[in-house]
């Protein structure tokens, strides 16, 4: 005759013992010493704005570009303002000159934590 | 990537330059195409060096010229015939290969990005640098595509003379890549890379 699980439930499953499974250090247990740099890269979406103005002009004058020039002008600088940005950003984490402050980018972490390192 | 270090300055063609106010700083040797000659453009040692095949830059050359050459003949021919309205048309071949790269332009470009197994066509905007290498591009391919027994100046130059124009196989080119990107725009936010 089978017994319904609901019998034991209430004195509950005896745990297992510890020695049969001995714990195994998968990954080390601590942190690394390095941060990777993914993060700081960013979205690239830009300047979707200004593209939908432009789009709105082109369709209503029928593609053509020479009734739409303060649209594509602007368009173009925007889209050269982030690219300069982004360039200007870029030489800044190459110099990777260490400053106190809580701002810092995956350059300086890392060149703080290689100053720091975890005990091993 | 250059083999120069960063702080060496770019050759320049100008030749009264400020040179004596910054001596110390060391230039990169010029490029052999670089010449200051007045028939020198930048432009068209691009379009000269897209041209090239195999590395047979001096056809390259002389294609482009003999490509001048049947311009200038034509724009000749039609201001002959033109009867009043003698000032609209343009003779200088280069100014006109200008306009029509000017005119052949894109602004955005199309770019596969896979997003959850589906790829999109996303409209992304094209750098100053890419819209003019798309912009010779287009005019050299729609050049190329002709009857084997077609010359590629003759082909070229009326290729030139249509984008100058507005018109044309290349305008149409980037038209509809502007049609398919407005038609994309509800992806134009999925773009990362």
């Amino acid at each position: 005759m089978r017994i319904p699980g609901a019998l034991y439930a209430a004195r509950g499953r005896k745990p297992q013992n510890e020695k049969d499974v001995p714990f195994q250090e998968i990954l080390p247990l601590r942190l690394k010493n390095t941060v990777s740099g993914k993060a700081d890269s960013g979205s690239d979406v830009a300047c979707l704005q200004e593209m939908g103005v432009l789009f709105a002009c082109l369709k209503d004058n029928e593609f053509v570009e020479k009734y739409c020039h303060k649209e594509i002008s602007q368009f173009q600088k925007c889209y050269k303002f982030y690219m300069d940005r982004k360039f200007e950003a870029k030489q800044t984490v190459n110099q990777g000159i260490v400053q106190p402050g809580n701002n810092l980018n995956y350059k300086q972490l890392n060149k703080y934590m290689r100053r720091f390192p975890n005990p091993q | 990537m250059s083999m120069y270090p960063s702080h060496f300055a770019e050759p320049s063609l100008k030749k009264e330059t400020n040179r004596s106010s910054a001596s110390h700083i060391p230039v990169k040797a010029a490029t052999n195409d670089l010449s200051d000659s007045i028939f020198y453009g930048e432009l068209k040692n691009k379009l000269i060096k897209y041209i090239t095949k195999k590395g047979n830059k001096s056809l390259a050359r002389e294609l482009l010229t003999e490509t001048f050459e049947t311009i200038k003949r034509t724009q000749i021919e039609r201001l002959i015939l033109a009867g009043t309205e003698k000032e609209n048309i343009i003779i200088d071949s280069e100014q006109l290969l200008k306009n029509a790269i000017e005119n052949a332009r894109p602004l955005l470009q199309l770019s596969a990005i896979k997003r959850g197994g589906v790829k999109y066509q996303v409209p992304v905007p094209v750098t100053e640098k890419k819209s003019y290498f798309l912009a010779m591009k287009w005019l050299l391919d729609a050049a190329r595509e002709k009857d084997r027994k077609v010359h590629l100046p003759e082909k070229l130059a009326w290729e030139i003379l249509d984008a100058a124009c507005g018109q044309g196989r290349v305008i149409k080119k980037k038209n509809d890549l502007h049609r398919q990107c407005e038609s994309n725009r509800a992806y134009a936010h999925y773009r990362w890379s």
